[in-house]
């Protein structure tokens, strides 16, 4: 038996909201809920993806809107990765957003 | 007059005995006591679970002490009716339990919820007067109002955590007291079967009224291993005046040897620390527990005593390492489980849950996710005593919800008492390594999200700080932010992180296999694991796991087949130029995306994965052949349609695809002696080849090598006719009474005594003796029939009937097929 000491995972002390850091918004790393609520951003994504509010309507999918990006959803087949990359490329236009 | 017992231990018998919980009812009322029934010291979890009369539907006055109940039916829990024949069922929308128009659809596996009633009768006139009477249900569902002699006295909405009621404001000392529960699991509240009822354990506890051990108010945990010793740390917490009691605290090992005592003046909460001599530690592999005893004492009586099972253990988690155990690395193997046993629903069996854990050990399994609820204490007391590492779960959804009447609904009111439910009373067990804050959190990244995360994590932490907080993320991990000193994690003020990942210490993957290691690179900080994977990634995460010190290893999705999310990983055949997609609707009603099915039998992706842990050097499959015309397809929680089988007579020299998985770098596949297929396997293989094989009867064999070397060899034979059943029971029950359950396979054989790989055909069962049919049924998921009737359909050539016990006694069973020879099997009960 090896000498150890356990860890311990003390609480903190209160809760103060954390900055947010802007970002550069994509297919891979952002949630569609955060595309769908900035106009410019969804006009992009239904440019390319068109029905995309349709695809993404059903009562599976609208639950996890605030975690699933556009990539999340290729594994479900219901968008295909052949059009992320002009939608990363326009986005990638609208510049840093918070 | 106060309420103290004498440590005389033949005092406390009789105390016992005078004073046992008698249910008035039925024929329960004149049974012994059981062993497992303890009513003995200490005067604690003492079972109610007997002799409760149960009504499925409402009405008015079912709390009323003078109900009369005489027409309702006697069950024992733990009871759930959600997988009893729909009420006036009728074929085709109806079939055994399961309804086309069940509310839950798919979800709940087409089962009904609604409302039911439990009441009970029961005597405390043997006790002290002024004893303090508690009763605790261990889980509910869904919600639950409870009444006392017709006075409500409490009110639960959460259906997994345990919780405990008071009885003494409305006790009759000396008369029959009445006991009734009114339950309802109503609307879409679960995305899962939840079951529906009181099914798990009830414990009435006997207690001092002025100064008592506070419930679950033992924390205990192993703090250092220095020079061959361990040192405990323990926080005693005390209800009513402390003053002039002590107490006395003891680890006593497996042999019933005091292995180290502590004694101190009590207060309404004392710190001790306990020192073991060379102590002998717990791991998966080797579970070594002791009991540990709490002793509140005024003089030399004692008043109160609490004991529970405790594990020395350390586990540490860090990204050079990843996760270690008293200093040694371990992987998580695990898999995600959730609460129902099968064919018995969310019914919580000792011996059931015993079961599922030794069925998972056998197949290299060493951790469950409780997905995604608190599990009963009696699948974590299992763990511990067996060696299964456990993450127990909040919840599945928090301000956000997945279903219209999911938890989301009460969660901003309630979410304090589940947190307290789940940690409170499994903070002790040594199988428990993480606390998971919840499953796929809808919006969990927004504001409130993180705000929600932060107070969950940090609420767990007040209550136990010596386990890691976890989460199981799908999806993407939210935005970059940056908390200050006093909101951070210790040592990640000011630091980078992102919004689902900032106040856990050990965030959870769910389908993010190909994220592991691109993360690693901006964040080498992080320790990590799969907390659901696919079985189809089931080589990619185990080769993960040997390359990368911070994975800590995958949860399959899941390991065992459950009822609910029906057909999650379906296969299915579809016609040739349609879409890709297959929506598995009624009549599927299981999820069919476990390692191992319904009743415990390996699935093929189970073989594959033996070779992937390391169990067996090589197993063989075959896919099944899709129809003419059809294409197969399989859902993303699913396997390939394939069967250990080499019976496919359709099929007489058309290429089948074989499948073998193997450890080694070359196969060869040799049918009736000779040679028709080879294939040298590399990496990108992912330890497995694929061979065409024109079928003709007779023997497969595979022959797997390595380095130039065979290391190992499997074969299928194509079996025969059916020719008789075979029953064959497992080991039996080391319970008594009515915890006892016995389970007897039921297999289809030809002359060899081989069993048909793919058999569906009819069987009944006829019983003689003592004990009872608690379920029977096969590993079908799709609705075929009830669940609690005496006949049933194989599926795969196997059936499985699980009997409980009625007490000492023997049970002989018959299993009959039309055109087979019947077999039988007797099983002892005590």
């Amino acid at each position: 038996m090896t000498n150890l000491d356990a860890p311990l995972y003390p609480p903190a002390k209160a809760y103060d909201p954390p900055r947010r850091l802007p970002r550069i918004l994509s297919s891979r790393e952002t949630p569609i809920a955060i595309l769908q609520s900035n106009p410019a951003a969804w006009a992009i994504v239904n440019k390319q993806i068109p029905g995309m509010d349709r695809r993404i309507g059903n009562e599976m999918i609208k639950p996890h809107l605030g975690n699933f990006s556009l990539e999340s959803l290729l594994v479900f087949g219901v968008v295909q990765r052949e059009p992320l990359a002009r939608i990363d490329a326009e986005l990638a236009r609208l510049g840093e957003v918070m | 007059m106060s309420f103290e017992f004498d440590t005389n231990r033949r005092q406390a018998l009789m105390v016992a005995g005078a004073g046992a919980v008698f249910p008035m009812v039925g024929a329960a009322a004149a049974k012994p006591p059981v062993l497992s029934q303890r009513a003995s010291w200490p005067l604690r979890d003492i079972p109610f679970d007997d002799g409760w009369k149960f009504h499925r539907g409402g009405g008015d006055g079912f709390e009323q002490a003078g109900l009369d109940d005489s027409t309702w039916r006697v069950v024992d829990l733990p009871h759930d009716w959600g997988v009893e024949d729909v009420l006036g069922g009728a074929e085709p929308a109806q079939i055994g339990p399961f309804d086309k128009t069940a509310v839950g659809k798919g979800a709940t596996g087409f089962t009904v919820g609604g409302e039911g009633w439990y009441r009970k009768r029961f005597s405390v006139a043997g006790y002290a007067p002024d004893a303090r009477i508690e009763l605790t249900f261990d889980g509910i569902y869904l919600e639950s109002d409870v009444f006392l002699n017709g006075h409500p006295v409490s009110s639960n909405v959460n259906g997994y955590i345990p919780f405990a009621i008071d009885l003494t404001p409305y006790l009759d000392r000396k008369g029959d007291n009445v006991v009734a529960v009114r339950v309802r699991n109503e609307g879409r509240n679960t995305r899962w079967y939840a079951g529906s009822g009181i099914y798990r354990q009830v414990t009435l506890d006997v207690l001092p009224s002025l100064c008592r051990i506070a419930r679950w108010g033992v924390a205990a945990w192993t703090r250092r291993f220095a020079d061959g010793r361990a040192e405990v740390d323990l926080t005693t917490s005390l209800e009513g005046e402390a003053a002039g009691y002590e107490i006395i605290t003891r680890l006593i090992d497996a042999e019933g040897r005091t292995a180290a005592q502590g004694r101190v003046a009590a207060g309404s909460e004392v710190r001790q620390t306990l020192t073991l001599q060379g102590p002998r530690l717990w791991s998966p592999d080797h579970p070594n527990l002791y009991r540990l005893e709490t002793e509140l004492r005024r003089g030399d009586k004692v008043v109160d005593r609490l004991e529970q099972p405790f594990g020395v253990r350390i586990v540490t988690f860090d990204p050079a390492r990843g996760m270690a155990i008293n200093g040694e690395v371990i992987k998580l193997r695990g898999g995600c489980v959730h609460h129902d046993n099968g064919l018995l629903g969310a019914c919580a069996f000792r011996d059931a849950d015993e079961r599922r854990i030794r069925l998972l050990k056998q197949r290299g399994f060493n951790a469950i996710r409780s997905s995604h609820n608190p599990a009963s204490r009696s699948l974590r007391e299992t763990c511990d005593r067996l060696g299964m590492l456990m993450i127990e779960e909040a919840f599945d959804a928090w301000h956000e919800h997945k279903e219209p009447q999911d938890f989301s609904v009460h969660f901003r009111e309630h979410w304090e008492e589940v947190i307290r439910g789940m940690v409170l009373p499994a903070r002790n067990s040594a199988s428990v390594i993480m606390w998971s804050i919840g499953n796929e959190i809808p919006f969990r990244a927004s504001d409130e999200g993180v705000e929600w995360e932060w107070k969950l994590a940090n609420a767990v932490k007040t209550l136990d700080p010596t386990r890691p907080v976890t989460a199981g993320l799908n999806g993407v991990l939210g935005q970059e932010m940056i908390a200050g000193a006093d909101t951070a994690r210790p040592g990640f003020a000011g630091k980078v992180d992102n919004a689902s990942t900032m106040f856990l210490d050990v965030p959870g993957y769910n389908y993010r296999l190909d994220d592991i290691e691109r993360e690693h690179s901006s964040h080498p900080e992080r320790v990590v694991y799969g907390s659901e994977t696919f079985a189809r990634e089931v080589f990619d995460y185990a080769a993960l796991m040997d390359r990368a010190p911070y994975f800590l290893g995958e949860f399959l999705w899941t390991a065992m087949d459950y009822i609910g999310e029906a057909g999650i990983g379906a296969t299915a055949f579809l016609k040739n130029g349609s879409l890709p997609y297959y929506f598995a609707a009624w009549p599927w009603v299981n999820a069919w995306c476990g390692d191992l099915d319904l009743i415990g039998c390996q699935k093929a992706s189970s073989l594959a994965r033996d070779v992937a842990w390391g169990l067996a050097p090589v197993t063989m499959t075959v896919q099944r052949p899709a129809p003419d015309g059809t294409f197969p397809w399989t859902a993303n929680w699913g396997w390939p349609d394939e069967l250990a089988s080499w019976n496919w007579d359709d099929h007489k020299d058309k290429p089948l695809k074989v499948r073998v998985y193997t450890a080694g770098d070359k196969v060869q596949v040799i049918l009736n002696g000779q040679v028709v297929g080879e294939k040298a396997l590399a990496a990108g293989d992912k330890m497995t080849a694929e061979l065409p094989v024109p079928y003709a009867a007779g023997t497969l064999e595979a022959v797997a090598w390595k380095n130039g070397k065979v290391i190992g060899r499997t074969h299928l034979e194509t079996v025969g006719e059916a020719v008789s059943l075979r029953v064959s029971a497992e080991p039996p029950s080391q319970r008594r009474g009515r915890d006892a359950l016995a389970y007897l396979k039921i297999e289809v054989v030809d002359a060899k005594g081989r069993v048909l790989p793919d058999d569906m055909r009819p069987v009944t069962l006829a019983l003689e003796g003592s004990g009872e049919l608690a379920a029977f049924g096969s590993a079908n998921p799709q609705a075929v029939g009830s669940l609690k009737a005496s006949h049933t359909t194989t599926f795969r050539g196997k059936a499985l009937a699980i009997l409980r016990g009625r007490g000492k006694g023997a049970l002989r069973i018959t299993a009959h097929s039309p055109g087979l020879r019947a077999a039988n099997a007797r099983v002892a009960f005590e």
